[in-house]
């Protein structure tokens, strides 16, 4: 669309957020990304006995060599020796999407100089893409709520970061990590299991269950003829289990936790996939007080973590004097581990403590979770369709005059 | 609750209220009704588009047409409908198009109406960059030296200044510090204004006065650590700021207070001794003299003193009696002290109502209500020498170590006149606290009581003081009758 209300002019581009746990994909000026799918990667290696795995694409396994499987419908089929793995461990991404006629907006949370390099010229040299921008994920979140200075909180799956961005710029010496975040709550629900002797079974096992009555162990029946299944695999799909059983039971208490008023919490009744069902009480507060106070949580190697709220004073601590009121009045909560229940209460109440009284605080926190865990891709959707936008992307002739360091100076 | 102009609205039968209740047919025939009644009623029907409710707020049932200006409100109330026109689909086209404002010339493609082709594209009008003055290495080398900078660190700093638009606390955040040193932000600002002041100053065609920008970084540096410590302050802290400020108030509020007693009793010391003057002066002049002089003095008398008896002027006939009644603004208790005397006396309480006799008891009566306020204002003075006596002594005994003898000076200082026990403790309690924080000079509170003292209870010295004793001395006979 040509000029209109909104400034914007549509190029025909995609949209990619990678995190941690899942990656988001779309076209720009779109609300929300069309593809989510989990950051892992399921991988076989063909044998030389000629067993092939089963899939969908035909021709393709004929090839020996690595097979990748990515998205759900196949990464969730139970395969022989498929191994898990995540991509970004080397930052390299292996997804081959047909990127050739359309400019690629990538957001990614880390930042190394060297990383980003490599990025772009893999874009631009293996898959001969026409145009590029790399952006920086706090400050797209941001943009999506409407603001181009504040305090970013991203509280996702393997870590929780504080990052200020003033004029739509990260301050990089502000940013203050921490990794207690999601795969720390799941780590901790693990441990709760083990502690109720309570087997994760996860739900391609399982060929039939009965029903039992609360807290009686479970009885159910093993699927026949199951393909060896690798070990990686099997965590992976444990992990989705306990992360639905993170997601709909846990809860962060309004105050810092108290075993009287946790006891007197309502319980919450879950039920595994093998028929193993409890109702959970004060546990249920313990685990998330984890995040906001980590001398409670269980595991941890001395007492060096900060607390979300310890994370969010540090950063805005480490910034000049005259931002720190604009980064207060303006903190938003992005990230799906803030999706906790009373997350966004238990951290205004901790905000409100640590700040000065003259100080005003304002917490931007979306309460749909499409919002709240997409706000990077929506940020750059919104981004990357703007007509005053459509000069900053790299595009190849720039890139192959400046080399891979333009991508430092241009994409700020 | 609905009324029968929201009725008619919700309806749509049209009419204004002075219709009445609606009834049957309204509602029956109001197919009938609405075309006739449409036409009628325009100045007082909503503009289309605004809520009934909010219609209501300005315009309610029995009112006429409202007191504002009328506006025009078709802009804001209005449901946008989709403007739909009948002419021909205007085509459009994928088309590419080159941005003004790159450098490099690339083309991109976008959806754009067949008519606009080749048009400029309008979003290359919002690349706007800051002026970021470029120096050359000969104007360097002549004019620009500095000893803390050297040219690659300038060259950084001008280069990250143009690339960041001049946001110093994002240049300050991307500062290359391994490679130069660690610097603030008001050291790059100074460095970056200095080069330009200096810049605008040798470009400038000579004879020209230029404008430049003085960036004052000492400033900037003292107003950001205060900002700091501000920042910083312990909750007790301010606390302990609120609580300083409150005291102050209070002390404040006490020293007004004991001024305006003072005052009152010096206005009351001045009645006291005028109106014995002007009795003596009359006495003295009143064949002699011209009533002038009774005029001239006569305003000196303050008029809280005694009692003023409304000047009766009205036209017609009227008793000399009313001149006796007492105003209403008279006390009970100061009635009751007067009649007190007065039967002690042996004084009629309401004599026969003669012109002299109505003047004489007039002014005996204010003199008596005079008395009575002088004897309270003395009780009450003599009641807090008293206490103040007592408290010194105490503070004597208790704890007077060596250097608390500035300290009960201050206890005395701070005693208020109001002379109720609960401010003096506060203040006995709030005093050490002072002193541990060094916060008012003990002298200063050392001079303070003194004058204060003097203020209090210092009748003898006032410069009327002899004359009220005589004056007091005089009526010494009602006094010792009287007990306060």
């Amino acid at each position: 669309m040509s000029g209109g209300v909104y400034g914007g002019d549509e190029v025909g581009a995609l949209v990619f957020d990678i995190g941690s746990y899942s990656v988001r994909a779309g076209y720009a000026g779109e609300d929300c990304p069309k593809a989510d799918f989990p950051t892992v990667i399921g991988v076989t290696i063909d044998r030389d006995d000629g067993s092939t795995p089963m899939e969908t694409d035909g021709d393709k396994s004929k090839q020996s060599g690595t097979t990748y499987y990515i998205d759900t419908n196949q990464l969730r089929v139970p395969r022989e020796s498929m191994e898990v793995m995540s991509p970004l461990k080397n930052g390299m991404s292996k997804y081959s999407v047909c990127w050739k006629s359309l400019n690629v907006f990538l957001t990614i949370y880390w930042n190394t100089r060297a990383k980003r390099e490599k990025l772009t010229e893999l874009m631009f040299e293996h898959y001969n893409i026409p145009a590029f921008f790399l952006c920086k994920s706090a400050v797209l979140s941001a943009f999506a709520n409407g603001r181009s200075t504040g305090l970013v909180l991203d509280s996702g799956a393997t870590h929780t970061t504080a990052i200020p961005v003033h004029d739509g710029y990260v301050l990089q010496q502000g940013i203050v990590k921490s990794p207690l975040a999601g795969d720390f709550m799941s780590m901790q629900c693990r441990e709760l299991f083990q502690e109720l002797s309570v087997e994760i079974i996860p739900p391609y096992m399982i060929a039939s269950k009965d029903p039992v009555r609360e807290g009686s162990p479970a009885s159910w029946k093993k699927k026949e003829k199951l393909p060896q299944v690798t070990r990686s695999w099997h965590n992976y799909m444990c992990n989705c289990v306990i992360q639905d059983f993170q997601a709909s039971v846990l809860q962060v208490s309004d105050s810092p936790y108290d075993e009287q008023v946790a006891a007197q919490m309502p319980t919450v009744h879950y039920e595994l996939p093998n028929g193993y069902n409890c109702d959970f009480g004060a546990e249920r507060l313990k685990i998330p007080e984890g995040l906001f106070d980590p001398s409670n949580a269980k595991g941890l190697s001395g007492n060096t973590m900060l607390g979300v709220g310890h994370v969010v004073t540090t950063s805005v601590g480490m910034c000049d004097i005259d931002i720190r009121p604009g980064l207060y009045g303006s903190v938003v909560v992005t990230g799906g581990n803030t999706l906790i229940q009373g997350f966004t209460d238990r951290l205004n109440r901790e905000l409100s403590q640590k700040t000065p009284p003259s100080m005003r605080l304002k917490l931007i926190a979306n309460n749909t979770t499409v919002e709240r865990r997409f706000s990077a891709w929506i940020g750059g959707s919104i981004l990357a369709s703007l007509g005053t936008f459509q000069q900053m992307w790299i595009s190849k002739q720039e890139y192959e005059e400046g080399g891979k360091q333009c991508v430092d100076r241009k994409c700020p | 609750m609905a009324t029968g102009a929201d009725v008619r609205d919700i309806l749509e039968l049209g009419g204004t209220d002075n219709d009445g209740p609606i009834s049957k047919k309204d509602l029956i025939n109001s197919d009938k009704k609405k075309s006739k009644k449409a036409t009628e009623t325009l100045t007082f029907k909503r503009p289309e588009g605004m809520h009934r409710e909010v219609y209501a707020l300005l315009y309610s049932d029995k009112k006429d047409a409202p007191p504002l200006l009328p506006s025009d409100t078709t802009q804001g109330y209005r449901t946008v409908k989709a403007k739909l026109g009948c002419k021909k689909v205007r085509p459009w086209k994928w088309m590419p198009f080159t941005n003004p404002a790159r450098k490099d010339g690339a083309i991109f493609h976008h959806w754009r109406r067949m008519a606009e082709e080749g048009k400029d594209y309008p979003f290359a009008r919002f690349n706007k960059t800051v002026q970021v003055p470029v120096y050359s290495e000969q104007e360097y080398q002549m004019h620009l030296h500095d000893d803390g900078w050297t040219k690659g660190e300038t060259d950084h700093l001008f280069d990250l200044c143009k690339r960041f638009d001049l946001r110093f606390v994002v240049i300050h955040d991307r500062y290359d510090y391994q490679q130069y040193r660690k610097r603030s932000i008001e050291d790059l600002k100074e460095r970056y204004y200095n080069i330009c002041g200096k810049l605008t100053k040798v470009r400038a065609a000579s004879g020209t006065e230029p404008k430049i920008y003085i960036f004052d970084a000492g400033h900037e540096r003292r107003r950001k650590e205060q900002l700091e410590k501000l920042f910083n302050r312990t909750p007790e802290q301010v606390a302990e700021e609120e609580y300083l400020i409150q005291e102050l108030r209070k002390i404040e509020n006490r020293k007004k207070e004991r001024e305006k007693k003072a005052q009152d009793l010096q206005k009351l010391i001045k009645a006291a001794d005028t109106t014995t003057e002007l009795r003596r002066a009359e006495k003295r002049v009143s064949k002699k003299k011209l009533p002038q002089k009774r005029d001239t003095e006569k305003p000196a008398v303050p008029e809280t003193a005694g009692i003023k008896f409304p000047d009766f002027k009205s036209a017609g006939v009227t008793l000399r009696s009313q001149r006796m009644k007492l105003p209403s603004s008279v006390g009970q208790k100061k009635i009751k002290a007067i009649e007190q005397i007065l039967a002690e006396q042996g004084v009629d309480l309401n004599p026969m109502p003669t012109e002299e006799i109505v003047q004489m008891f007039n002014e005996l009566r204010s003199d008596l209500v005079l008395l009575y306020e002088l004897k309270q204002a003395h009780s009450n003075c003599e009641y807090e020498q008293q206490m103040l006596r007592h408290r010194y002594e105490a503070l004597l005994k208790a704890g007077s170590g060596a250097g608390c003898g500035g300290l009960t000076g201050g206890g005395i200082a701070g005693v208020p006149q109001g002379g109720d026990l609960s401010a003096l403790n506060s203040t006995a309690s709030s005093t050490p606290g002072v002193e541990a924080q060094s916060w008012p000079n003990v002298d200063d509170i050392k001079v303070e009581p003194k004058e204060q003292i003097i203020d209090v209870v210092g009748a003898p010295l006032t410069p009327n003081s002899r004359k009220r004793r005589e004056s007091a001395s005089s009526s010494s006979s009602v006094k010792k009758a009287k007990k306060p």
